[in-house]
């Protein structure tokens, strides 16, 4: 069982996980998360941003690659299983730990329903009666089916094997690209690019609400620092899987949606509610398509598409489902490792007495993830309850509704990455970086030579905008993300008063330790004679002024 | 799956695809240039040139510094 190894300086009595993850691994590991997203994100963004949906994939796009450049700094420096959330805990400390965590556990429950939900909305363009418009109890019964058939698999400790993984994401990546090129190549119009971004520009509310949305397919990356305490020389390997991810993401995000605004379609796509002829990006945006709006997109790719329509759907939906299946395990795992470094109780850590699974977590979180279904379906399910969401809600379709909270979740803990990378460079400057991000502005700090990283401060400017757009346009998600979070608060600090832990302050961490663990677990054995000699010097330092070794 | 990203025929494929990327990066870049200018609205496409071009020569980084290698 995957703990976030060393964060209490006992890794070294743990059972380990074996590092069998390659550099391949690694890379497919974090492309069936972050991959999956454009999938689903691609729909939900030409529906809100309209003409300037590339704009709003650029912009989420810039702030993609600053998070994936910190996560990448973070994960070769400390790689243990914990990603986000134990950088966050060990820069900034227990209670800012516990809101990063609690954050992404936000994020992990919605990503099981959200995929699960576009899983089944990719399957229905092959089997029409799985359509959420059409039969929503129909589309409700079977991805609730899918989230419990996920739970129980978990519980009983059933993964899909890392070598399907690896050959699914293989598939994936040739696929995409096969369809942009064909698109590209037969079907791109420049001009009409142009003509689509001038005459269907958007308000200023719905590109916020677009950029809001296009972060969402970016969200993922951190899958491969969940991975580093499994990967094989991470402190190389992950570097170079980074940002061949980070660029593929990019350049998929933005391909697809410069070709959706400016693609001619081979032959005529149906009329509007309104009986209106529509261009493809709007067919593709409303609520019968956005579901599934790369599948759709490729069957109208000329030549390609005849055959794109019968296999895209099928692979869109497997993938969507290892990404649902990765929602179940990672929230359930970092639960478990937030309940050993005391930020939870130890209920989480309870593991099935037959299949050594965390099923308390694993029940617990599918258990929100199924509420969060049900809050996202019922206004298709009940016509009361939909005249309830428009007048609250200005009519925010299910899969809105999840896109809402999966932005919160991802830019609240996206943020707090940022302040513990510029935290961490300031009090942890010994810990040897094979990868840095770039602009960096060295400076002295307490003694030490430091780096301030400039790139991390746009990031975070760009994340907070981000989490403010969606705070500005997303009715739900500014009312739901913040009581999540709120509750989480409550919550931890009940907790920590019984256990008679500090409530605001941290507990006593020896991250010296912990990090020689990590290096050592990791078998980056010159990273630890650097930094063991980084200790000394510093310590040296500090005795010869005076100070505390 | 494992055998085959760990051989030669693998490693040369992804040079060729690096190319491909520089080549198909360079190529947006240019046309859009051509048609668009530098106008604010061009921008996403210069982004996704520069990525392609940027991922191609990772590719190449790669190739060569795996063909120096120990």
């Amino acid at each position: 069982m995957a703990t976030a190894a060393g964060v209490s300086g006992k890794a070294a009595e743990e059972p380990s996980l074996r590092r069998s993850v390659t550099p391949w691994g690694s890379f497919s590991w974090g492309y069936s998360d972050v991959g999956a997203d454009i999938f689903v994100g691609l729909g939900l963004v030409l529906g809100a941003a309209a003409g300037a949906s590339n704009v709003a994939f650029l912009f989420a796009g810039i702030v993609y690659v600053c998070i994936g450049l910190a996560y990448t700094e973070l994960a070769a420096a400390y790689p243990v299983a914990g990603g986000g959330q134990y950088f966050v805990f060990r820069g900034l400390g227990d209670i800012f730990g516990f809101i990063a965590g609690w954050a992404v556990l936000l994020d992990f429950t919605i990503d099981i329903v959200l995929f699960a939900w576009s899983c089944i909305d990719y399957l229905s363009k092959l089997v029409p009666i799985l359509s959420f418009t059409a039969h929503p109890w129909v589309h409700f019964i079977v991805v609730f089916g899918v989230i419990a058939g996920l739970a129980l698999l978990n519980i009983i400790g059933v993964r899909e094997s890392s070598a399907f993984n690896e050959l699914v994401s293989g598939l994936d990546v040739v696929s995409e690209t096969t369809i942009l090129f064909f698109g590209f190549l037969f079907a791109f119009e420049p001009q009409l690019l142009i003509h689509t971004m001038q005459m269907s520009w958007p308000t200023p509310f719905n590109l916020m609400n677009g950029v809001s949305l296009a972060i969402i397919s970016f969200v993922g990356l951190e899958s491969i620092s969940q991975a580093a305490q499994e990967t094989q020389r991470p402190a190389s390997v992950i570097p170079r899987t980074s940002i061949s991810l980070i660029l593929t993401i990019l350049i998929f995000a933005l391909a697809y949606s410069n070709l959706a605004l400016g693609m001619a379609t081979g032959h005529t796509i149906p009329l509007d509610a309104h009986g209106h002829a529509q261009p493809l990006w709007r067919y593709l945006g409303n609520e019968d398509n956005n579901g599934a709006a790369v599948a759709v997109l490729a069957s109208y790719v000329p030549y390609f598409g005849v055959v794109a329509a019968l296999y895209v759907p099928v692979l869109g939906a497997i993938l969507l489902l290892i990404s649902s299946n990765s929602g179940v395990f990672g929230s359930s795992r970092i639960a478990y490792a937030m309940s050993g470094t005391r930020l939870l109780p130890s209920a989480f850590q309870r593991v099935h007495p037959k299949f050594r699974t965390p099923a308390v977590s694993i029940l617990m979180f599918c258990g929100f993830a199924i509420v969060e279904l049900i809050f996202a379906a019922l206004p298709s399910l009940s016509p009361p309850v939909r005249a309830i969401y428009v007048r609250l809600f200005r009519g925010e379709d299910g899969i809105t509704f999840l896109g809402d909270l999966y932005a919160f979740g991802a830019a609240a803990s996206y943020s707090f990455v940022f302040i513990a990378l510029i935290a961490l460079r300031l009090n942890d400057s010994q810990s040897p970086r094979r990868f840095k991000m770039p602009f960096n502005v060295p400076f002295t700090y307490k003694g030490n030579r430091v780096e301030f990283p400039i790139v991390a401060v746009i990031g975070f400017i760009g994340i907070v905008s981000i989490l403010a757009f969606t705070m500005i346009t997303h009715e739900i998600g500014r009312v739901a993300g913040p009581l999540w979070i709120f509750f989480g608060i409550v919550g931890y600090l009940i907790y920590r008063r019984r256990k008679g832990l500090p409530m605001f302050g941290s507990q006593g961490h020896d991250w010296r330790k912990a990090q020689i663990n990590i290096l050592q677990q990791a078998g980056e054995l010159e990273m630890m004679d650097e930094y063991l000699a980084n200790v000394k010097v510093m310590d040296e330092r500090r005795a010869a002024a005076g100070g505390p070794a | 799956m494992r055998r085959f990203v760990r051989s030669a025929g693998y490693a040369r494929a992804r040079l060729v695809s690096g190319a491909f990327f520089v080549v198909f990066g360079l190529a947006i870049a240019v046309r859009t240039a051509a048609i668009a200018g530098f106008s604010s609205a061009a921008l996403p496409a210069y982004v996704l040139g520069a990525a392609m071009v940027a991922l191609g020569g990772l590719r190449f980084r790669d190739y060569f510094a795996a063909r120096s290698g120990p």
